[in-house]
């Protein structure tokens, strides 16, 4: 049985990167809800995130996590020519079109890293990936807790503007009725564009994140993409307040599997749930509960 | 004209086509039993490779093409293949055909236990549920210490010959495509056909569509544990990240996109396809799959029959076909 | 009459949400009789053959077949147990063989069944429906009719005991339901039930010895056809006088244009609305407000439209009527961009606007009220109303929300609920009320009348002759035929996408064909002298 000490910081240590998986879950919500798409390079495209954090940090020698907005629009930017060129030619051609062509760009993704940025692993190094940050008996990475504050934060300020603003208005309704929404004058095509460029945002900042508390490599885009996966089962579709709640039960389980299994079962305790939700709440523990 | 060719293999009579196709199949067989003898290894580990890529693909075909079922879960099925197959060469000394026949039931086994939760939803989720089976999988072998671990686990004896390795692939390329010829010339491909275009309608005609998607699914899962199987009494040792790899997946898919989705000739000619497109940039192996990327980028967008539906749209081709 | 009956289903209950689609339905069906059921639209008779056939899952009751409780069965297990139903929008499998077709249905219930006998089978039932010159072609190669007819001949490829049929009639010419009537009468034998839903009355009085009617999901009333379209009642169930203030006469046609609307201070209401009507715009005086000009229009190979011209001037408001399945809705989506015509010109303002998106064409001040309310369940009252209020600054939008809460004072009550928790009629206040959110020149309302209790009907009427007072334009689309032409400038009856009728209201509401055009009748008027007028 190991000391009260461990357990306590695993589960802190589990709760606050689960606020940052969340984080990297967000967009893979808000774009299955909004345009009924799995990205499935939405991995890749927190790989993107990653890369450009570390870039940023190499090029500018100013601290990613000050250059997270930067990181943010370079990402969404990148995501508009992918909506534009390869997803809205796709419309009206069922689900399964738009979904294996971002499984090509996903595939297309991976080998430009290793092309580009070789098969290396790598991470964003900074001071505060390492330093633990001691309470009490409690002891936990500093960047677990600078991340879950970032993540926590952005995930508010994406519910605010989808449940607050005339975009998130336009957002939800073309969410559930696009055709109604587009005869009271909404654009949809220009909604999906813009909510499939901010999920990318949203990926971009998640990544760097993970590029700083983690390890990171040209195929760790599938892995991302999976534990995101996991956490929009568990948190329920294109809930924004529920993926929140997803990333952060997501985060405590695989530290607590991780801590009674071994470390390596962290990732298997995520896939493990995440069939097994399906099996059982296929909407999600939150069913009810959409924003 | 042709588009109704396209939608609808059976032009004429059902019964003849099919066994004009089993002649053809049978005469393939006869034909290439022969290649080890006169052929060189490389052109034997190309016909290899085609071969399990063909198993492979007529599953899959199956299961997109005619059950509405896209997985990207075909590597659960290898893995799972390769390690029984490797365990049962290595402690039980089972014979290889009969190893591989336990790795077809296993496969199924699978199928059947995980398809509840992979059913559950209609069309997204199976993609995504059997997306991350394969990585739960692969996790677990990674983790359990009595399957090798990450090392993975080595074929004990010698691997049996190349030629004999061939002959045995061989005739399993011939039982899945007799198989899917099976259900696509006689009358469960009304059936199956009917699960795809409306699952409601088919339904109100008598049809269960829950066991028709189960069945093509564990059809599919046990010829893909097959060629999981033969593919690691060849390689002699396997790990656990090559066997349960996504690259499979990502083959066995691009494969039946580029061939043509629900046709018949298209897991061959995306077979071929893919193995041809693997020799010419063998040089450059990542430029490799962001090529295959490209295609599919593009045929999806162009030719969402692919290859083979292009050829049929050709009028002197498509008469040929039909 | 001794023997129990084939079907016999008992206190069935569907409810969707806070909806009652059908309500304590009694029903018995005997082998070798047909049954009708017929009501307006909205009625709960497409529920009512969901429910016996297995798509949809009663919320209580029973319907025993044979004395089985089969109503907890699913689809596939029901349609093994001998019901057949044919969908009101055909479904055949497009990408198969009309032959293929039917061998879904042959080798579903009989997988071992000799292929000389399955061949036979399906040849006399080919021939039977009158598919047999098309029995290669793909479904996705029929039109309409022999979609139907495919329809038919599936279901009837199951050697079903009960047999559902689902408005097989609608849309077709009266030689085509000439044969459509012979063909149901052929499917019955001793020891088969047929029920039938159908809005063309013809089918129901030369085929059904009994008659149900429904009406808001309940039985109206039931007994042998003769008496039941014979009745007063009935006819104004369908006409829609059932609930309207005025006094009818005995046959049944109110005397519509001075069916008054009763508002206290009309003055001060048209002056709550003046932020929802858009001032008359001097530059395109000239132009009408809308004009149609041969355009044909429909979804995929089903041609709905069929070379309409329609011109719409400012200020005024028109009616289309028309049985359903006419094309009512399909014009309506074609003007708001939903739809683009196949063939001809839509023209706003005399501006040509066709192949247009929706969204564009609603930024030129065109409304759509939609059919089935569209409200967005995610959204509350209030975004609801906000997010037509495109390009308005909060000031604007704030004072358009005030008016339409004015117009609808349930709907400030209730801003802050979700959009769908409301009532029927409440919804559909929501749906009139957004659309002027858009502070719109013209506004289509579609509909808006469907299911909903005569009093309700009555408030948005009121609205309704609101807006016109305000001179706003007005496309009015309705199955409640007296309500529509009391508001209505001018009048157009649509029939197989064509206008059989069109003129003044009052002259429209004398006009006997009318009559004939909802619920057949066509003893002595000629439906061909009918079908010339378009």
């Amino acid at each position: 049985m190991p000391d009260i000490g461990i357990i306590s910081s695993t589960i802190v240590a589990g709760v606050l990167l689960g606020g940052i998986l969340a984080l990297t879950a967000l967009g893979l919500s808000i774009v299955l809800g909004v345009m009924r798409l799995v990205n499935l390079a939405h991995g890749d495209f927190l790989v993107v995130g990653a890369y450009a954090g570390l870039f940023f940090l190499q090029f500018t020698g100013i601290d990613p996590l000050i250059g997270l907005p930067v990181v943010a629009v370079f990402v969404g930017m990148l995501a508009l020519p992918v909506y534009s060129f390869l997803l809205a030619p796709l419309a009206g051609r069922g689900a399964e079109a738009q979904m294996m062509t971002m499984f090509a760009v996903s595939i297309i993704l991976e080998n430009a890293f290793v092309l580009a940025f070789s098969a290396d692993t790598r991470s964003i190094a900074r001071d505060y990936a390492t330093v633990p940050l001691t309470l009490g008996p409690i002891t936990f990475p500093l960047i677990y807790l600078i991340g879950f504050a970032i993540s926590v934060t952005l995930i508010l300020a994406v519910h605010w503007l989808v449940s607050a603003t005339a975009f998130g208005r336009d957002l939800r309704a073309s969410a559930v009725d696009a055709q109604a929404a587009a005869t009271l004058g909404v654009d949809v095509k220009r909604v999906q564009m813009l909510t499939f460029a901010l999920g990318a945002a949203c990926a971009g900042v998640g990544g760097t994140l993970m590029g700083a508390a983690f390890q990171f490599g040209p195929s760790s885009g599938g892995a991302y993409l999976l534990n995101s996966l996991a956490v929009v089962v568990l948190g329920g579709l294109g809930n924004v307040i529920g993926t929140l709640i997803g990333g952060i039960a997501l985060g405590a389980l695989q530290s607590i599997g991780g801590l009674t299994l071994g470390d390596g079962y962290r990732d298997l305790v995520g896939m493990a749930l995440f069939l097994l939700v399906l099996a059982f709440r296929p909407d999600g523990f939150l069913a009810k509960g959409r924003t | 004209m042709s588009d109704a060719i396209v939608s609808s293999p059976r032009v004429g009579s059902a019964s003849t086509g099919g066994l004009v196709e089993v002649a053809v199949l049978v005469g393939a067989l006869g034909v290439l039993w022969f290649v080890p003898d006169f052929a060189g290894d490389y052109w034997l580990q190309l016909g290899f490779r085609t071969c399990v890529y063909l198993v492979l693909a007529q599953g899959w075909n199956l299961m997109a093409g005619s059950a509405g079922l896209v997985s990207l879960g075909t590597s659960s099925f290898i893995g799972l293949g390769a390690y029984a197959a490797l365990g049962l060469l290595n402690r039980v000394g089972a014979p290889l055909p009969l190893a591989l026949l336990i790795c077809a039931t296993a496969g199924g086994v699978l199928a059947a236990l995980v398809s509840p939760a992979l059913f559950r939803l209609r069309g997204l989720y199976f993609t995504v549920g059997t997306l991350a089976l394969a990585e739960l999988l692969r996790l677990l072998m990674v983790n359990v210490s009595a399957f090798g671990g990450a090392t993975g686990i080595i074929l004990q004896e010698d691997p049996p010959a190349l030629p004999v390795l061939f002959r045995y692939v061989l005739v399993l390329a011939f039982l899945a495509s007799l198989t899917i010829t099976l259900c696509t010339r006689t009358r469960v491909s009304v059936i199956l056909r009917a699960v795809r275009d409306d699952e409601d309608a088919a339904a109100q005609m008598g049809i269960r569509p829950y066991r028709v998607k189960l069945g093509a699914f564990v059809l599919a899962s046990a010829l893909a544990a097959m060629a999981g199987g033969i593919q690691a009494a060849k390689l002699g040792a396997i790990e656990p990240y090559g066997m349960f790899g996504l690259q499979w997946s990502i083959d066995v898919l691009s494969m039946v996109i580029i061939g043509g989705v629900g046709l018949r000739l298209g897991p061959l000619v995306g077979a071929l396809f893919v193995v041809a497109l693997g020799e010419a940039l063998a040089d450059y192996p990542e430029a490799h799959t962001a090529i295959a990327g490209v295609i599919l980028i593009v045929l999806i967008r162009f030719a969402p029959q692919g290859i083979v539906g292009l050829a049929v749209k050709l009028p002197l081709i498509g008469r040929v076909q039909a | 009459m001794d023997r129990p009956p084939l079907l016999e289903v008992k206190g069935l209950v569907k409810r969707y949400g806070g909806l009652v689609a059908n309500d304590r339905i009694d029903m018995q069906l005997r082998a070798g009789t047909i049954t009708g059921v017929i009501g307006p639209n909205g009625a709960g008779k497409s529920t009512l053959i969901g429910l016996i056939g297995g798509a949809v899952v009663p919320s209580e009751g029973s319907i025993r077949l044979d004395g089985r409780d089969v109503s907890r069965l699913p689809a596939s297990e029901r349609a093994r147990a001998g019901v057949g139903r044919t969908y009101q929008i055909p479904r055949p499998f497009l990408d198969m063989s009309v032959e293929e077709n039917l061998e879904v249905a042959q080798y579903s219930i009989a997988p071992f069944i000799r292929a000389t006998v399955a061949r036979e089978e399906r040849r006399a039932l080919l021939a039977r429906t009158g598919l047999a010159d098309v029995a290669t072609l793909t479904g996705r190669a029929l039109p309409l009719l022999r979609r139907k007819r495919l329809e038919i001949a599936r279901a009837l490829a199951l050697k079903p005991r009960v047999v559902l049929l689902d408005e097989v009639g609608a849309g077709l010419v009266d030689s085509e339901i000439t044969e459509l009537i012979e063909l149901i009468h052929s499917i019955l034998d001793a020891r088969t039930a047929i029920l039938i839903v159908e809005h063309v009355i013809r089918v129901v009085r030369e085929c059904c010895s009994r008659t149900m009617v429904l009406n808001f999901g309940k039985t109206l009333i039931e007994g042998p056809t003769a008496d039941i379209l014979g009745n007063d009642q009935v006819a104004a169930v369908y006409l829609g006088t059932g609930g309207a203030r005025e006094s009818q006469t005995a046959d049944g046609t109110a005397p519509a244009a001075d069916s008054a609307i009763h508002v206290s201070a009309p003055e001060a209401e048209a002056q709550v609305l003046a932020p929802l009507t858009a001032p008359a715009s001097a530059e395109a005086a000239t132009a009408p407000a809308l004009q149609f000009s041969g355009i044909s229009a429909g979804y995929g190979q089903a041609r709905v439209l069929q070379g309409i011209d329609l011109t719409v001037e400012r200020g005024q408001a028109i009616a289309i009527l028309g049985a359903n399945g006419a094309g009512k809705t399909t014009l309506a989506r074609t003007i708001s961009g939903v739809i683009t015509p196949t063939a001809g010109a839509l023209l706003i303002d005399g501006q040509d606007v066709s192949g247009w998106q929706p969204h564009q064409i609603a930024a030129l001040g065109i409304a759509h009220c939609m059919e089935g309310r569209r409200i967005f369940p995610t959204l509350s009252v209030q975004e609801n109303l906000l997010i037509a209020a495109r390009g308005a600054d909060a000031l604007t939008a704030r004072e358009r929300l005030e008016a339409v809460y004015d117009l609808f004072p349930i709907l400030a009550e209730r801003k802050t609920q979700g959009g769908t928790s409301m009532s029927g009629g409440q919804q559909q206040m929501l749906a009139i009320g957004r659309a002027l959110m858009a502070r719109p020149r013209l506004v289509i309302f579609d509909e808006i009348s469907l299911g909903l209790a005569p009093i309700v009907m009555d408030k948005l009427y009121d609205a309704l002759a609101l807006l016109k007072k305000a001179r706003m334009t007005l496309i009015v689309i309705e199955q409640d035929v007296d309500r529509a032409l009391a508001l209505a400038d001018h009048a157009y009856v649509l029939e197989h996408g064509m206008f059989a009728l069109s003129g003044p209201p009052r002259q429209i509401a004398a006009d006997p064909r009318l009559r004939h055009i909802y619920i057949g009748g066509a003893e002595d008027a000629s439906m061909g002298e009918l079908t010339s007028i378009g």
